[in-house]
């Protein structure tokens, strides 16, 4: 398995920002724009981890985090959610789909690096 | 008054000519026994010298007449002389003697000689009732003998007694006569026609003033039998004028008690307008249904002005037409044909003549107005309108029309009450007018709140997006993920990625009171460690106040109980107030102490900064507030953190508060009911 994580984002700064820092602190990434397309990624590549953004354009990260924790193969693969801001209470949610970890949007890079880097040493 | 208690005064009246005759009586015995005692006492005198006197004329006879027979010795003589003495009654005992021997001696039958030598010198009822007299009979100057006479009073005091008892008789005979003819007189003459006067004074003093006054005798009587009269005449006049007066004084109260009958009428009748004024002016002023308001005070015009029927109408001023708004006493087919018929102003109806003069316009009797342009009114049996324009500030508002059957003027007054109702009605639309456009006004308020409060969030949402992008960028590129970037360049994207921050808080700050705002923030009440939060929190701030040689510690007074909350926005507000304290806090220390009183946390941060004075500390909650305005430049901070943690704290029904001294520190606290179990709404 490598350390490929998989990056569900579908706003493009965000996934160059986080492509960026992940590439050059030698991650291999797959990266996907929506839900649904990153399912499917998951089920195909499964990754290390995944960052899964949780405002996406089909359906929810919540609903792919609980997708993919249903597929008994797949639910050990650690999610960290990238919630929106404090206040919204994404982040209890996030738990309850069963998500991990999370960081809250606007990410600071070296905070989601070591955030993931306490799953993947 | 003419029950006088006259009858009752006459038993106890003396009887006049029984006091007089009483008087008289008695003045004339003691008149007449004086008068008796005077006669016996000189009869007594009289018969007594009698006596002596007829003594003395015996003893002188026999002086005259027996000396020569006794000289002589011829006792035959002197016998004869004795007898002849004693043809005197009186005479009881008669002695002749001569020495010691005794001539002659002649007794009276009955009488007793020894007796004699007690018969002493006496009067007629004084000691004895005998008389003696003795005396020497001479004959040439020789005493020849000694002569004794014994005389009784008895035949001489019989007849005194009897003449005592003939005057006695006499007096008790003339003071009867007195007496009979003194009551006679008094009873004949002053008794009988005063007691008549008597009884003619009671029949007037009973009220019968027509008795007849027996005034015939010309006396005293006669006199006051006259002026009794005079009197009745009098009091018969006084009578006469005082029943007039009483009779004209009942009239006056019956007047009078028609006057305040009527005016007794009149005042409830005013107090029955009153109460029905304060009933339609309390609906005006609690209801803004107009309907309510309006049917009340239709009803009350209607009853009130006594007609059958009322309607008051709405001018509608886009099509200048009134409509008839509320209704009272009218038939369904009624209304309708008014709805039907569209009255203006100016129309030859009695509403529309009132809206054009403005003033109260009405028709007494449709029997006279058969011109009357209101067709369907003929098939009613509405004789007389009456209506009243309802204007403000001299534009239409409506008219209040009343219809009676019983046909006739309505009188002043009921103009004048109409007119009170049309200003309350006007009242009651406008009231209802401004509350609509109020509500209105309201709504369109609250849904621009809404609006606000909606673009607000989605901006904040919108701007942050980008913000992202450009500290995410800012970041890696400090972090030289793009290549070695120059000292310089790199403390000027330092300044960049500084400034971004701030910008993202603010964004972060004006969402969440904008989410406040418009009611979709949400607390997720579950249980929490207050220790744990603190804990997390100081954490989180350490490096801060470390940088800054801050000292920070904690103190936790007693046990913590599990608490129940939203964790996240708890920790959030402990956050905001250490992050504050450590911000303001140039040297010193900062302590956070937590503890329960009253069934709430109580937990408070305390700094040694620089204080706050007290318009601040009034102030500090508000939005966009901090003690100085410039410091917030300084200082960075959006002056958001404290308003959204008061609003956090009341959300769970605690309270925060500040207690400072300007350059002493100052102490931020905030009280935290133990268990939330409902989220508390704002004010």
């Amino acid at each position: 398995m490598t350390k490929a994580i998989l990056v569900i984002e579908d706003h493009e700064d965000n996934r160059r920002i986080i492509r960026d820092l992940l590439t050059s602190a030698g991650y291999e990434i797959i990266e996907t724009k929506s839900a649904g397309e990153g399912v499917t990624a998951a089920e195909k590549h499964r990754p290390a981890l995944i960052l899964m953004d949780i405002q996406l354009p089909d359906f929810d990260g919540y609903e792919a985090t609980r997708r993919i924790k249903a597929n008994p193969s797949l639910c050990q693969i650690p999610i960290i959610a990238v919630t929106s801001y404090a206040l919204s209470g994404d982040e209890v949610k996030a738990f309850e789909a069963g998500c991990d970890a999370y960081v809250t949007k606007p990410f600071s890079p070296r905070a989601l690096l070591t955030k993931i880097r306490e799953f993947l040493p | 008054m003419q029950n006088a208690p006259s009858s009752k005064i006459a038993p106890e009246v003396n009887s006049i000519s029984r006091r007089f005759s009483y008087t008289l009586i008695g003045v004339i015995t003691i008149l007449l026994i004086v008068f008796a005692a005077t006669v016996i006492f000189f009869d007594i005198n009289r018969i007594e010298s009698e006596i002596n006197r007829r003594l003395d004329n015996a003893i002188e006879f026999a002086q005259n007449s027996l000396p020569t027979p006794l000289w002589n010795l011829d006792y035959v003589v002197v016998n004869d002389f004795v007898d002849a003495l004693f043809l005197d009654e009186s005479i009881v005992y008669t002695k002749i003697s001569w020495e010691d021997k005794v001539i002659t001696e002649k007794v009276r039958p009955g009488f007793q000689v020894q007796k004699l030598e007690t018969i002493l010198p006496s009067t007629l009822f004084k000691g004895s009732i005998y008389i003696s007299k003795s005396s020497d009979i001479q004959f040439k100057e020789n005493k020849v003998s000694t002569i004794l006479i014994v005389m009784s009073r008895e035949s001489l005091r019989k007849k005194a007694l009897l003449q005592i008892y003939g005057i006695i008789a006499l007096s008790i005979i003339i003071i009867g006569a007195i007496w009979f003819t003194s009551i006679f007189i008094t009873k004949r003459y002053i008794s009988s026609p005063l007691l008549k006067l008597q009884e003619s004074a009671s029949s007037i003093a009973h009220g019968d003033l027509d008795t007849i006054v027996d005034k015939s005798s010309n006396d005293e009587i006669g006199l006051l039998a006259k002026h009794l009269d005079i009197m009745r005449g009098s009091i018969k006049g006084l009578f006469s004028k005082l029943k007039e007066s009483k009779e004209k004084l009942e009239e006056y109260s019956r007047t009078l008690e028609h006057k305040v009958e009527a005016r007794t009428r009149e005042l409830a009748r005013s107090v029955e307008e009153l109460e029905a004024l304060g009933e339609i002016s309390q609906t005006v002023n609690t209801t803004l249904d107009l309907e309510t308001v309006l049917t009340s005070i239709v009803r009350h015009a209607v009853q009130l002005s006594k007609a059958d029927a009322g309607t008051i109408y709405e001018f509608d001023e886009t099509e200048q037409v009134f409509v008839p708004r509320t209704n009272y006493g009218l038939s369904d087919e009624f209304i309708q044909a008014m709805r039907e018929s569209k009255q203006r102003v100016g129309d030859k109806t009695v509403l529309g003549q009132s809206a054009e003069k403005r003033l109260p316009e009405q028709i007494p009797d449709l029997v006279n107005a058969p011109d009357y342009p209101i067709s369907y009114m003929k098939q009613t049996d509405f004789r007389a309108l009456l209506a009243v324009p309802l204007l403000r500030k001299d534009r239409h508002i409506g008219g209040l029309v009343v219809r009676r059957k019983v046909a006739g003027e309505f009188t002043d007054s009921i103009v004048n009450l109409l007119q009170t109702f049309a200003a309350q009605s006007v009242i009651a639309i406008h009231n209802a007018r401004l509350f609509h456009e109020i509500e209105d006004k309201g709504r369109e308020i609250e849904i621009a709140n809404k609006h606000k409060s909606e673009f607000l969030a989605n901006m904040s949402h919108e701007l942050r997006t980008p913000l992202n992008a450009i500290l995410g960028y800012t970041e890696l590129i400090i972090d030289n993920i793009y290549g070695d970037v120059p000292e310089k360049i790199q403390e000027v994207l330092e300044r960049v990625e500084k400034n971004g921050r701030h910008l993202l808080n603010l964004i972060n700050d004006v969402l969440d009171l904008s989410k406040i705002e418009a009611g979709r923030l949400t607390l997720s009440l579950n249980e929490y460690s207050m220790d744990d939060i603190i804990q997390t929190v100081f954490t989180s701030v350490e490096a801060l106040a470390a940088e800054k040689n801050l000292d920070l510690n904690v103190k936790i007074r007693g046990v913590l109980n599990t608490g129940k909350g939203d964790e996240q926005r708890i920790a959030q507000v402990i956050l905001n107030l250490l992050g504050n304290a450590i911000k303001f806090t140039e040297q010193g220390k900062i302590e956070v102490e937590a503890t329960i009183s009253n069934e709430s946390f109580l937990v408070s941060i305390t700094d040694t900064g620089p204080g706050l004075s007290e318009p601040d500390q009034k102030r500090i909650f508000e939005e966009f507030r901090q003690a100085d305005g410039s410091s917030t430049r300084v200082k960075g901070g959006t002056g958001l953190g404290l308003s959204i943690s008061k609003k956090i704290v009341e959300m769970h029904g605690g309270r925060i508060w500040v207690d400072s001294n300007l350059g002493k520190g100052s102490t931020f606290s905030f009280t935290l009911p133990i268990r939330v179990e409902m989220q508390m709404e704002l004010k």
